[in-house]
């Protein structure tokens, strides 16, 4: 029996919730915006090869673990991470790292997560939560979605952890293992800030950042002629659902980087950053906008204001003001 | 205008959880709270659900008129796709799609059964048929 003395705070994505939930434990405490910037959340990806549940996947998020993975990093946090191969060997790590004392980040897929909202269960294996104790087959578990904590038992929690399909978790856990005192975080500010521009506009590859938006603005122009009223709603329900549904809390993460971008000016007595942060705020309202006509077009109510070559005008001005936004981050110093 | 901002209702409207939600409003401002979300959301998972479950009896009156294998209809009910039915119970899509026709799944030996069986996660007898 252990049960660590943790204090759950609720997030808006997962990851940077976790990672931030977790410094805080080692008394290293940064706001989830902060968390999420320095680690390079934010992203934009199209990717019409790879079907997810019957439609194109489109990607507002970095790889899984990269967020952890890269802010402490860039913080000078050490770490451990491990993956296994049998399911038995992870459940007894875990209980062995509890029992040290820390409490450890956990990779997991949300179809079998027993205290999920059923509207939520599909087969998505990048989620995260936190394990801080358990008692007899019995985990406590901070999940930074939901409002409260709650349990899962032994064998609920092998099942997650070891989930199948695309990016199988593979019992992925993660903890900070040493927390050095008197962080800078100013330069880790400035590389989070770099790496996120550059993941926005510097790869070059044409599915990827603002790119990715305006190719997809492309794509969203013949769906209704190629695939029929049915299949390209269901299409664009699907973007919108990557952008709106479960941990981006809203317009896929540009409310949150916009806050970072507020805190950061503070932080590195930077105004310009503020005047970003103005406009990141204005293009997430886009995004809000785009999404709120979008779900309104799945709802069969055919407008012409609501038609696919509309919602397309707006992305590819959603595109046009991030890829400006971004080219004046890359010049940070 | 409600179009323009991230709402965040605190009466149980849609949605089932409260989440910590971000917005940004008229004056510059950004905010975060807890809520419910907001239509749009509501619609948007309303209509994958709704999708799912097309999928689902689609497939189940095709078992039933022997056009296809309850495979179809179990990995419908499972949300899976092939690819994704193929990497949960360790078989080469091609053969899942192979298995997915009536009389080849007649002749499938117990143990392949079994690998099918533990990823929906039931018996093999329930896996024979569909209710």
């Amino acid at each position: 029996m252990i049960k660590l003395d943790f204090e759950h705070r609720q997030a808006g994505h997962c990851e940077s919730g976790v990672t931030r939930n977790l410094l805080h434990y080692h008394k290293f405490s940064i706001s989830e915006p902060m968390a999420f910037g320095i680690g390079a959340g934010l992203f934009f990806s199209y990717l019409p090869f790879l079907k997810m549940q019957h439609a194109p996947t489109t990607s507002f998020r970095v790889w899984p673990g990269q967020v952890f993975d890269r802010a402490t990093k860039e913080l000078g946090v050490k770490t451990a991470i491990h993956t296994f191969r049998n399911p038995k060997d992870s459940m007894d790590k875990l209980n062995e790292i509890l029992e040290q004392g820390f409490p450890v980040g956990l990779q997991v897929g949300t179809y079998h997560l027993p205290f999920f909202p059923p509207e939520y269960r599909m087969h998505y294996n990048m989620h995260n939560m936190i394990a801080y104790g358990h008692d007899n087959g019995t985990y406590f578990i901070s999940d930074t979605l939901m409002e409260n904590l709650v349990e899962i038992t032994y064998e609920d929690l092998m099942r997650v952890r070891f989930a199948k399909g695309a990016f199988a978790p593979q019992g992925r856990m993660y903890y900070p293992t040493f927390v050095p005192e008197n962080i800078d975080i100013k330069p880790a500010i400035i590389k989070g800030i770099r790496k996120t521009a550059y993941n926005m506009v510097g790869i070059p590859f044409p599915l990827i950042g603002a790119k990715g938006i305006r190719y997809l603005a492309g794509r969203m122009r013949k769906w209704e002629k190629k695939l029929g009223p049915e299949k390209a709603s269901y299409y664009l329900g699907q973007v919108l659902r990557m952008e709106e549904e479960v941990g981006t809390a809203g317009a896929g993460f540009r409310f949150i980087f916009g806050a970072f971008l507020e805190e950061a000016s503070t932080v590195l007595n930077q105004p310009w950053l503020k005047e970003i942060s103005v406009e990141m705020g204005e293009n997430a309202n886009k995004w809000r906008e785009f999404s709120y006509l979008g779900s309104r077009n799945c709802k069969k109510r055919g407008k012409p204001d609501q038609s696919y070559d509309f919602l397309a005008d707006i992305l590819l001005e959603v595109a046009n003001r991030e890829e400006k936004i971004f080219r004046k981050l890359a010049k940070i110093k | 205008m409600e179009e323009n901002s991230n709402p965040v209702y605190k009466d149980q409207r849609y949605g089932q959880s409260r989440e910590l939600l971000y917005s940004y409003d008229e004056n510059g401002q950004y905010k975060k709270d807890v809520g419910f979300h907001g239509e749009p959301d509501r619609i948007i998972l309303q209509q994958a659900w709704d999708h799912f479950n097309d999928r689902i009896e689609d497939a189940r009156r095709r078992v039933i008129a022997g056009k296809v294998s309850p495979i179809v209809y179990y990995m419908e009910k499972f949300l899976a796709d092939p690819l994704n039915l193929s990497m949960m119970a360790g078989i080469s899509i091609w053969k899942v799609k192979w298995h997915s026709r009536p009389g080849v799944f007649k002749r499938l030996s117990e143990k392949t059964l079994k690998k099918y069986a533990d990823a929906f996660n039931i018996s093999i007898e329930q896996l024979k048929k569909v209710e």
